[in-house]
């Protein structure tokens, strides 16, 4: 599992696709940029070695507008990639995710919660990953 | 010491003292090559709070005894360019200044993705043509990408826009910085100078 992250619009999905040459290397896109629900289920995964997840931070976002808790949630998630990875060799998840956490602490709660979701799902999300790297306008710097 | 015409990028967040570290970079660059300093602030002065942080980095200037020949230039940076040679060092603070006054002065324009693009090409035009002619170019620039962009298409544009526009400056520095409580961590090329 790699977990790319930095702030939006930093060129972190360009450098993913360079990365792993994804223009010759079949794989499948989820963006939730363009509107894609966090696949609950892994089985259209199948056919498919390499998968990426674009948009954590939406996916949490609307995981935090609801009453469930969202770490525990995204620990589950956490834990069915990684055995889904486990499951065939050669199989890889990327997950991308703008880090919306570095500005004044909101006052509508709702953006509060949001933003402690996005926080600790990163962190759970570095810790699981076999890879972590932050991408800064481009350039990379590896975290893990 | 440094080659002729390099580019330098300088990153941070509100005060984490990356003007700060751009002067003395810049500084430090013109002593040992024996360069004049300019300094290009994109900052206006259109309310008292403004006018205050503009003198007081004045004053910094001027502390440093060093002597900036300081440049006002609210936009369209191209303008200027001829004014540089290869014996000077120019500081520019900075980007996200001069993009807020390109798309403030555009009214309604700032919508036309076409207007977009013709802004980010003369920004960079801009910015090429100085550090074509001078020895050490430093552009200074903010980091607003760090948190939710939000649903206003103005904020989405502007977010977009300058990531846009620090991608390609990373791309075409020599040197990027990351400035983080006054400590700049190296992005790109290594030690300091």
């Amino acid at each position: 599992m790699h977990f790319v992250t930095g702030g939006a619009f930093n060129g972190k999905s360009n450098w993913v696709k360079d990365f792993y040459q994804l223009e010759d290397t079949p794989h499948l896109w989820i963006s939730a940029y363009r509107g894609a629900e966090l696949p609950a289920g892994i089985v259209e995964w199948e056919k498919k070695d390499v998968v990426v997840l674009e948009g954590m931070e939406l996916w949490l976002k609307s995981m935090a507008g609801t009453s469930l808790d969202v770490r525990e949630q995204w620990q589950t998630f956490l834990q069915a990639w990684k055995s889904w990875e486990r499951g065939a060799e050669g199989r890889m998840l990327i997950l991308i995710g703008s880090d919306i956490t570095k500005g004044i602490v909101p006052i509508d709660a709702e953006e509060r919660k949001w933003r402690d979701a996005a926080g600790w799902a990163f962190q759970d999300t570095a810790a699981a990953a076999d890879q972590v790297d932050l991408v800064w306008y481009g350039i990379r710097q590896k975290l893990k | 010491m440094a080659e002729p015409s390099t580019f330098i990028f300088i990153s941070g967040g509100v005060r984490s003292g990356k003007s700060t570290f751009a002067e003395e970079l810049a500084a430090e660059v013109a002593q040992q090559s024996g360069s004049q300093l300019h300094y290009i602030a994109a900052g206006q002065a259109n309310d008292p709070e403004m006018k205050e942080r503009i003198e007081k980095h004045k004053k910094d200037r001027l502390k440093s005894g060093l002597k900036w020949r300081t440049w006002e230039q609210p936009r369209n940076l191209a303008e200027i360019a001829s004014s540089f040679s290869a014996k000077d060092v120019v500081l520019f603070d900075c980007l996200t200044t001069l993009v807020n006054n390109e798309l403030f002065q555009a009214g309604e324009q700032w919508e036309d993705p076409r207007f977009q693009r013709c802004m980010i090409e003369s920004i960079s035009e801009g910015i090429r043509q100085i550090k074509g002619r001078c020895q050490t170019l430093i552009v200074v620039s903010n980091e607003v990408l760090n948190e939710p962009i939000g649903s206003s298409e103005l904020v989405f544009t502007y977010s977009k826009l300058m990531g846009v526009l620090h991608q390609e400056m990373a791309r075409e520095a020599n040197q990027a910085f990351l400035v983080e409580a006054g400590i700049p961590a190296a992005m790109k090329g290594g030690e300091k100078s």
